[in-house]
């Protein structure tokens, strides 16, 4: 649970950090796209205005003055800035560089600064326009791009850097703004852990701002407060069912003792003591599935030490029945538990078993850990149970047909199940080849903690 | 005993507390009855009582509350908690406040008075320290946990010893199976069979083959008597 919800923080903060990161480096993109656009359009027009002036003198003396006009420029502008060459028929007569650069067709023979072609030359970047004047004469007036790129590459380590601070940074926020969201599902998760664990009457302290989750929190606050007051409605009507009825048969009881002691007065007391063990087992079962889950009143108890103490307890009884009471004890096994409550789980296996068996049989009591958890185990070779009545044995009041001649209310099992669910333990029927066996399998406690 | 111990009895239903009442004066003890749990709690804080019984859904309070209240105020009493409030966990959350004894209604006359006999000998008895009890012949040695008629020893294990020396604190008087069950056993509930039964059987032939008479009697419905000098009627 714990990890699912860390996860879920996680993934709203990396959305969160995903979404601003993916909107902020979409305007930068853009702004990349303009930039890059507007530098190409000022290289374009430095090209246009080269080429203008070359129009010109070419307009008043053709190939002479072009000539003399490259040669100045050559000398007046810094290495690898410019491309100029003008060549008649591979031979070079004017121009920074002394053959034509390879792949570079010229197209068109005026001086209009379209088709213009990006070609690379010693390693820089050019655009540049090629034509072949007529007569014969290609013509190549280039700019580098150096700058332009080295603008654009400026550009580039700077947006790189800013997405990698945005990313940080939304990573922060994404985090801050899923800690204060979740932080608000966390406590009210943590209000029902503790609620969970037994304790009813956990609240939270009312909340700053009335919003969604102040509400939310509301909402649980009176779901739990109407859970405390069924809780404590039912254990009042536990309480009045024990004295509402013990009372007037404690009167029975005490006036039957003013009309002597014989045969029948006995009778009726066993009578009574038999009906008092009916509501006990019923309370029994209420209130341990009541407490189920809780934690308070659970304290470390030594279960091979009880075990062993009831299996000599009952060991005598067996053995006048005619049946063998073994023990199979793994010594130091303890856990959290009610000492009474866990004795009356194996009393009732304990008298099951001895009042179904027959003289002959065996009945096995074995204890031992498995791993983390421990095994109890009550096994006989007695009748067992009737097919029929396996799904049902552990509902109050359930007995067996063949078993109606027996003592017995039908609550021994259900409150065998309500005492094992108390202390968080499984009840396995394993099949037996004979006879009924029953596991019940428990948290153990380390003896040391 | 000098003057006859009194004993005080918090009930509000008067068919228990009559029961109570001739409960005390059966075992030779003056009642003082009082049915609300003010006037029960006053009372148990003004006087000398050796036993207070306590009901626990009293008109305005638990019995097992005011347990800690009496004894603040300087009462010596033993206080046993008559309650219908009679499972288990009610029995042992009584004793853990600080309950001598508890016994869940309906309760039995006999059991009542049996309860009331072992308070009042504990408010009576000169400590028991001594290394050797002795019932004419039989002796029982607490040190070494071993019981002799006469010379001869007799080999118990050690619940048995724990039942017989439970029985000899209370020699003489009538002890009840669930007495037993508490006090040698440590469970409060009712079990369906009789359990304890088999165990005195074996306790009582073991010490009757030796000592050749009864030791350990048995008393109609509820329970047992330990009287090693009594003659078999």
């Amino acid at each position: 649970m714990r990890g699912a919800r860390r996860s879920a923080s996680l993934r709203v903060s990396l959305l969160v950090a995903a979404v601003i990161s993916a909107m902020s480096l979409a305007a930068m993109g853009l702004q990349y796209r303009v930039t890059a656009q507007s530098l190409d359009a000022r290289q374009a027009e430095l090209l246009a205005a080269d080429l203008a002036s070359f129009a010109a003198l070419y307009e008043q003396r053709r190939i002479v003055a072009l000539r003399e006009a490259i040669e100045f420029r050559v000398a007046s502008t810094p290495p690898a800035q410019v491309l100029y060459l003008l060549t008649d028929r591979g031979a070079k007569l004017a121009g920074n560089i002394d053959a034509w650069p390879a792949g570079l067709a010229p197209n068109g023979s005026d001086f209009a600064a379209t088709g213009a072609q990006v070609f690379a030359l010693a390693g820089v970047e050019y655009v540049g326009v090629a034509r072949e004047l007529p007569g014969g004469f290609p013509l190549l007036v280039a700019r580098a791009r150096t700058d332009t790129l080295a603008t654009l590459n400026d550009l580039r380590q700077l947006i790189g850097w800013v997405a990698l601070a945005l990313v940080a940074v939304s990573l922060l926020a994404g985090w801050g703004i899923s800690r204060a969201v979740l932080g608000r599902i966390g406590r009210l998760n943590a209000l029902a852990d503790r609620v969970a664990a037994g304790d009813l009457s956990a609240r939270l302290p009312a909340p700053a701002r009335q919003d969604e989750f102040a509400l939310l929190q509301d909402h649980i606050h009176a779901m739990l407060d109407r859970i405390e007051a069924l809780n404590r409605a039912t254990h009042r009507l536990s309480d009045s069912v024990a004295h509402e009825l013990r009372t007037p048969l404690n009167r029975i009881q005490q006036r039957l003792a003013g009309l002597g002691e014989d045969d029948a007065a006995l009778a009726v007391r066993e009578e009574i003591r038999a009906t008092v063990r009916i509501f006990d087992a019923l309370l029994d079962i209420s209130a341990a599935e009541a407490a189920q889950g809780q934690r308070p009143g659970l304290v470390p108890v030594d279960l091979s030490e009880l075990a062993e103490e009831l299996a000599d307890l009952y060991e005598p009884l067996a053995e006048d029945e005619g049946m063998n009471l073994t023990t199979a004890l793994e010594p130091g096994l303890h856990v959290l538990g009610e000492r009474s409550l866990l004795a009356q789980l194996l009393t009732n296996l304990l008298e099951n078993a001895i009042k179904y068996c027959r003289p002959g049989d065996e009945i096995r009591l074995g204890l031992w850990a498995e791993g983390d958890r421990i095994v109890l185990e009550v096994r006989d070779t007695g009748p067992g149970i009737p097919a029929d009545l396996r799904g049902q044995m552990f509902d109050r009041f359930t007995r067996a047909e063949r078993d109606r001649a027996k003592a017995g209310h039908g609550l021994g099992l259900a409150l065998v199940q309500a005492i094992a669910a108390r202390h968080g333990a499984k009840l396995l029927l394993p099949e037996t080849a004979k006879g009924f066996a029953i596991r019940i399998v428990c948290p153990k406690l380390d003896a040391t903690a | 005993m000098s003057t006859t111990p009194r004993i005080l009895i918090v009930e509000d239903d008067a068919v228990a507390a009559q029961a109570m009442a001739e409960a005390a004066r059966d075992v030779g003890a003056e009642p003082v009855l009082r049915a609300t749990y003010a006037d029960g709690l006053e009372a148990a804080k003004a006087g000398a009582y050796a036993v207070i019984l306590f009901d626990r859904m009293l008109p305005g309070g638990d019995g097992v509350d005011a347990i800690a209240k009496v004894r603040a105020a300087g009462s010596t009493a033993l206080v046993m908690v008559v309650s219908a409030l009679g499972r288990a966990a009610n029995k042992i959350e009584g004793l853990e406040k600080g309950a001598d004894d508890y016994l869940a209604k309906p309760f039995d006359p006999d059991e009542l008075r049996a309860r009331l006999r072992a308070l009042l000998r504990r408010t009576t008895m000169v400590a028991l320290d001594n290394d050797v009890v002795a019932f004419g012949d039989l002796e029982i040695r607490m040190k070494a946990r071993t019981v002799h008629v006469g010379t001869t020893h007799i080999a118990i294990s050690p619940k048995e010893f724990k039942l017989l020396s439970y029985f000899a604190t209370n020699a003489g008087a009538l002890v009840t199976r669930m007495q037993l069950l508490e006090h040698v056993w440590n469970l409060h509930f009712d079990p369906q069979t009789n359990v304890v039964d088999v165990h005195v059987g074996r306790l009582r032939r073991k010490l009757e083959q030796v000592a050749g008479r009864p030791i350990i009697h048995t008393a109609r419905g509820e329970g047992y008597v330990f009287d090693p000098v009594k003659v078999a009627e």
